[in-house]
């Protein structure tokens, strides 16, 4: 009697289809993440003083940053928060008449390209493009109001 | 039902040298009983054993075996270098299987440390967690940009231009900049 054959598959041992798996699985994980709807942009408006010593409960976390630029007192004026698909534009409102344009360029090396506009009506005040980490934020400043100056915080999350 | 003589001729060598299971042993000694040409064919494997035996034997004591022996028993004493020993320890320890679980293995602790920054923001390695600015345009502005790796911030900051402002306003509305 001939030995049974056996099929071509169950020859592998197990372990090399699992380092196969392991091998193929970081694609399959930057696939998934790829097809995730976008990122989470934030934007916190900040306004900066030098009337007295103060800073918002609410920018606690963010008090080290702050006291890079040398205010005496922090104030949160709003957030925002917004999804934002890849390559689509969010238009955030912030006081003053002003607005904030933000895109979401591209996800690489565990950075968000972000492109922003910083706009006065329609005119655009400053253009730029910032590789935030994710989960990262940056800081833009220095426009006038009530008597100090506005801070824009503006964060990136992917999932 | 009998044996086919195929088989029990493929067991005679081992049959005649004893190393058969007693169950095996006894359909191959039926089988010899009633069959001539595996008789015959056990009779030749017997002939041919005593033949190697009576050689072996006659030839044995020209052998000189003392020389080969003296080989042995330098290789066994002698100082082998730790380049020899690490190759040998390599050889015993990475046995074929236990290789075949180390890769797998090896493979899931890199990407356990790669995605440590996943789940522990800031952990980064060799990577800096603060912002990059690729480009900016001020649009007339003046533009300052500052990054500070122990608070991980980087600052775009806006800032009027006075000279500009002195001539076109007397009074400029923006604060100073602030560093």
């Amino acid at each position: 009697m001939r030995p049974k054959q056996k099929a071509p598959l169950n020859l592998l041992p197990p372990t090399l289809l699992f380092s196969l798996w392991l091998v193929l699985l970081p694609g399959l994980v930057r696939a998934a993440e790829k097809s995730q709807p976008g990122v989470q942009v934030k934007i916190g408006t900040i306004v900066a003083t030098n009337e007295a010593d103060c800073l918002d409960p609410l920018l606690s976390k963010m008090k080290q940053q702050l006291e890079v630029i040398k205010y005496r007192c922090y104030r949160l004026l709003r957030e925002d928060s917004q999804r934002v698909s890849w390559l689509a534009n969010a238009l955030f409102e912030i006081p003053g008449g002003r607005s904030l344009l933000v895109m979401p360029q591209e996800y690489r090396n565990n950075r968000i390209s972000l492109k922003v506009r910083l706009l006065e009506g329609e005119k655009p005040i400053v253009d730029t493009t910032v590789r935030v980490p994710n989960r990262g934020n940056f800081l833009i400043g220095g426009s006038a109001y009530e008597g100090g100056v506005l801070i824009f915080s503006i964060s990136a999350a992917t999932p | 039902m009998m044996e086919s003589c195929a088989n029990i001729q493929e067991h005679l060598g081992a049959w005649l040298d004893g190393e058969l299971a007693p169950v095996v042993g006894e359909r191959v000694e039926l089988h010899l009983k009633q069959c001539p040409l595996c008789l015959g064919e056990k009779g030749r494997i017997e002939r041919i054993n005593s033949t190697l035996k009576n050689t072996l034997a006659a030839e044995a004591a020209n052998i000189p075996f003392a020389p080969f022996w003296a080989g042995v028993h330098a290789r066994i004493v002698e100082e082998r270098s730790w380049q020899v020993r690490v190759v040998d320890w390599f050889r015993l320890t990475l046995t074929p299987p236990r290789l075949a679980w180390a890769i797998p293995a090896v493979i899931l602790l890199l990407l356990g440390v790669l995605s440590l920054e996943r789940f522990v923001p800031g952990l980064g390695f060799g990577q800096t967690n603060l912002a990059s600015v690729e480009s900016i345009d001020g649009h007339g502005m003046n533009v300052a940009l500052l990054r500070e790796s122990q608070t991980k911030t980087t600052i775009i900051w806006l800032f009027e231009d006075h000279e500009a402002e002195t001539e076109s306003t007397p009074e400029p509305a923006s604060a100073d900049p602030a560093f």
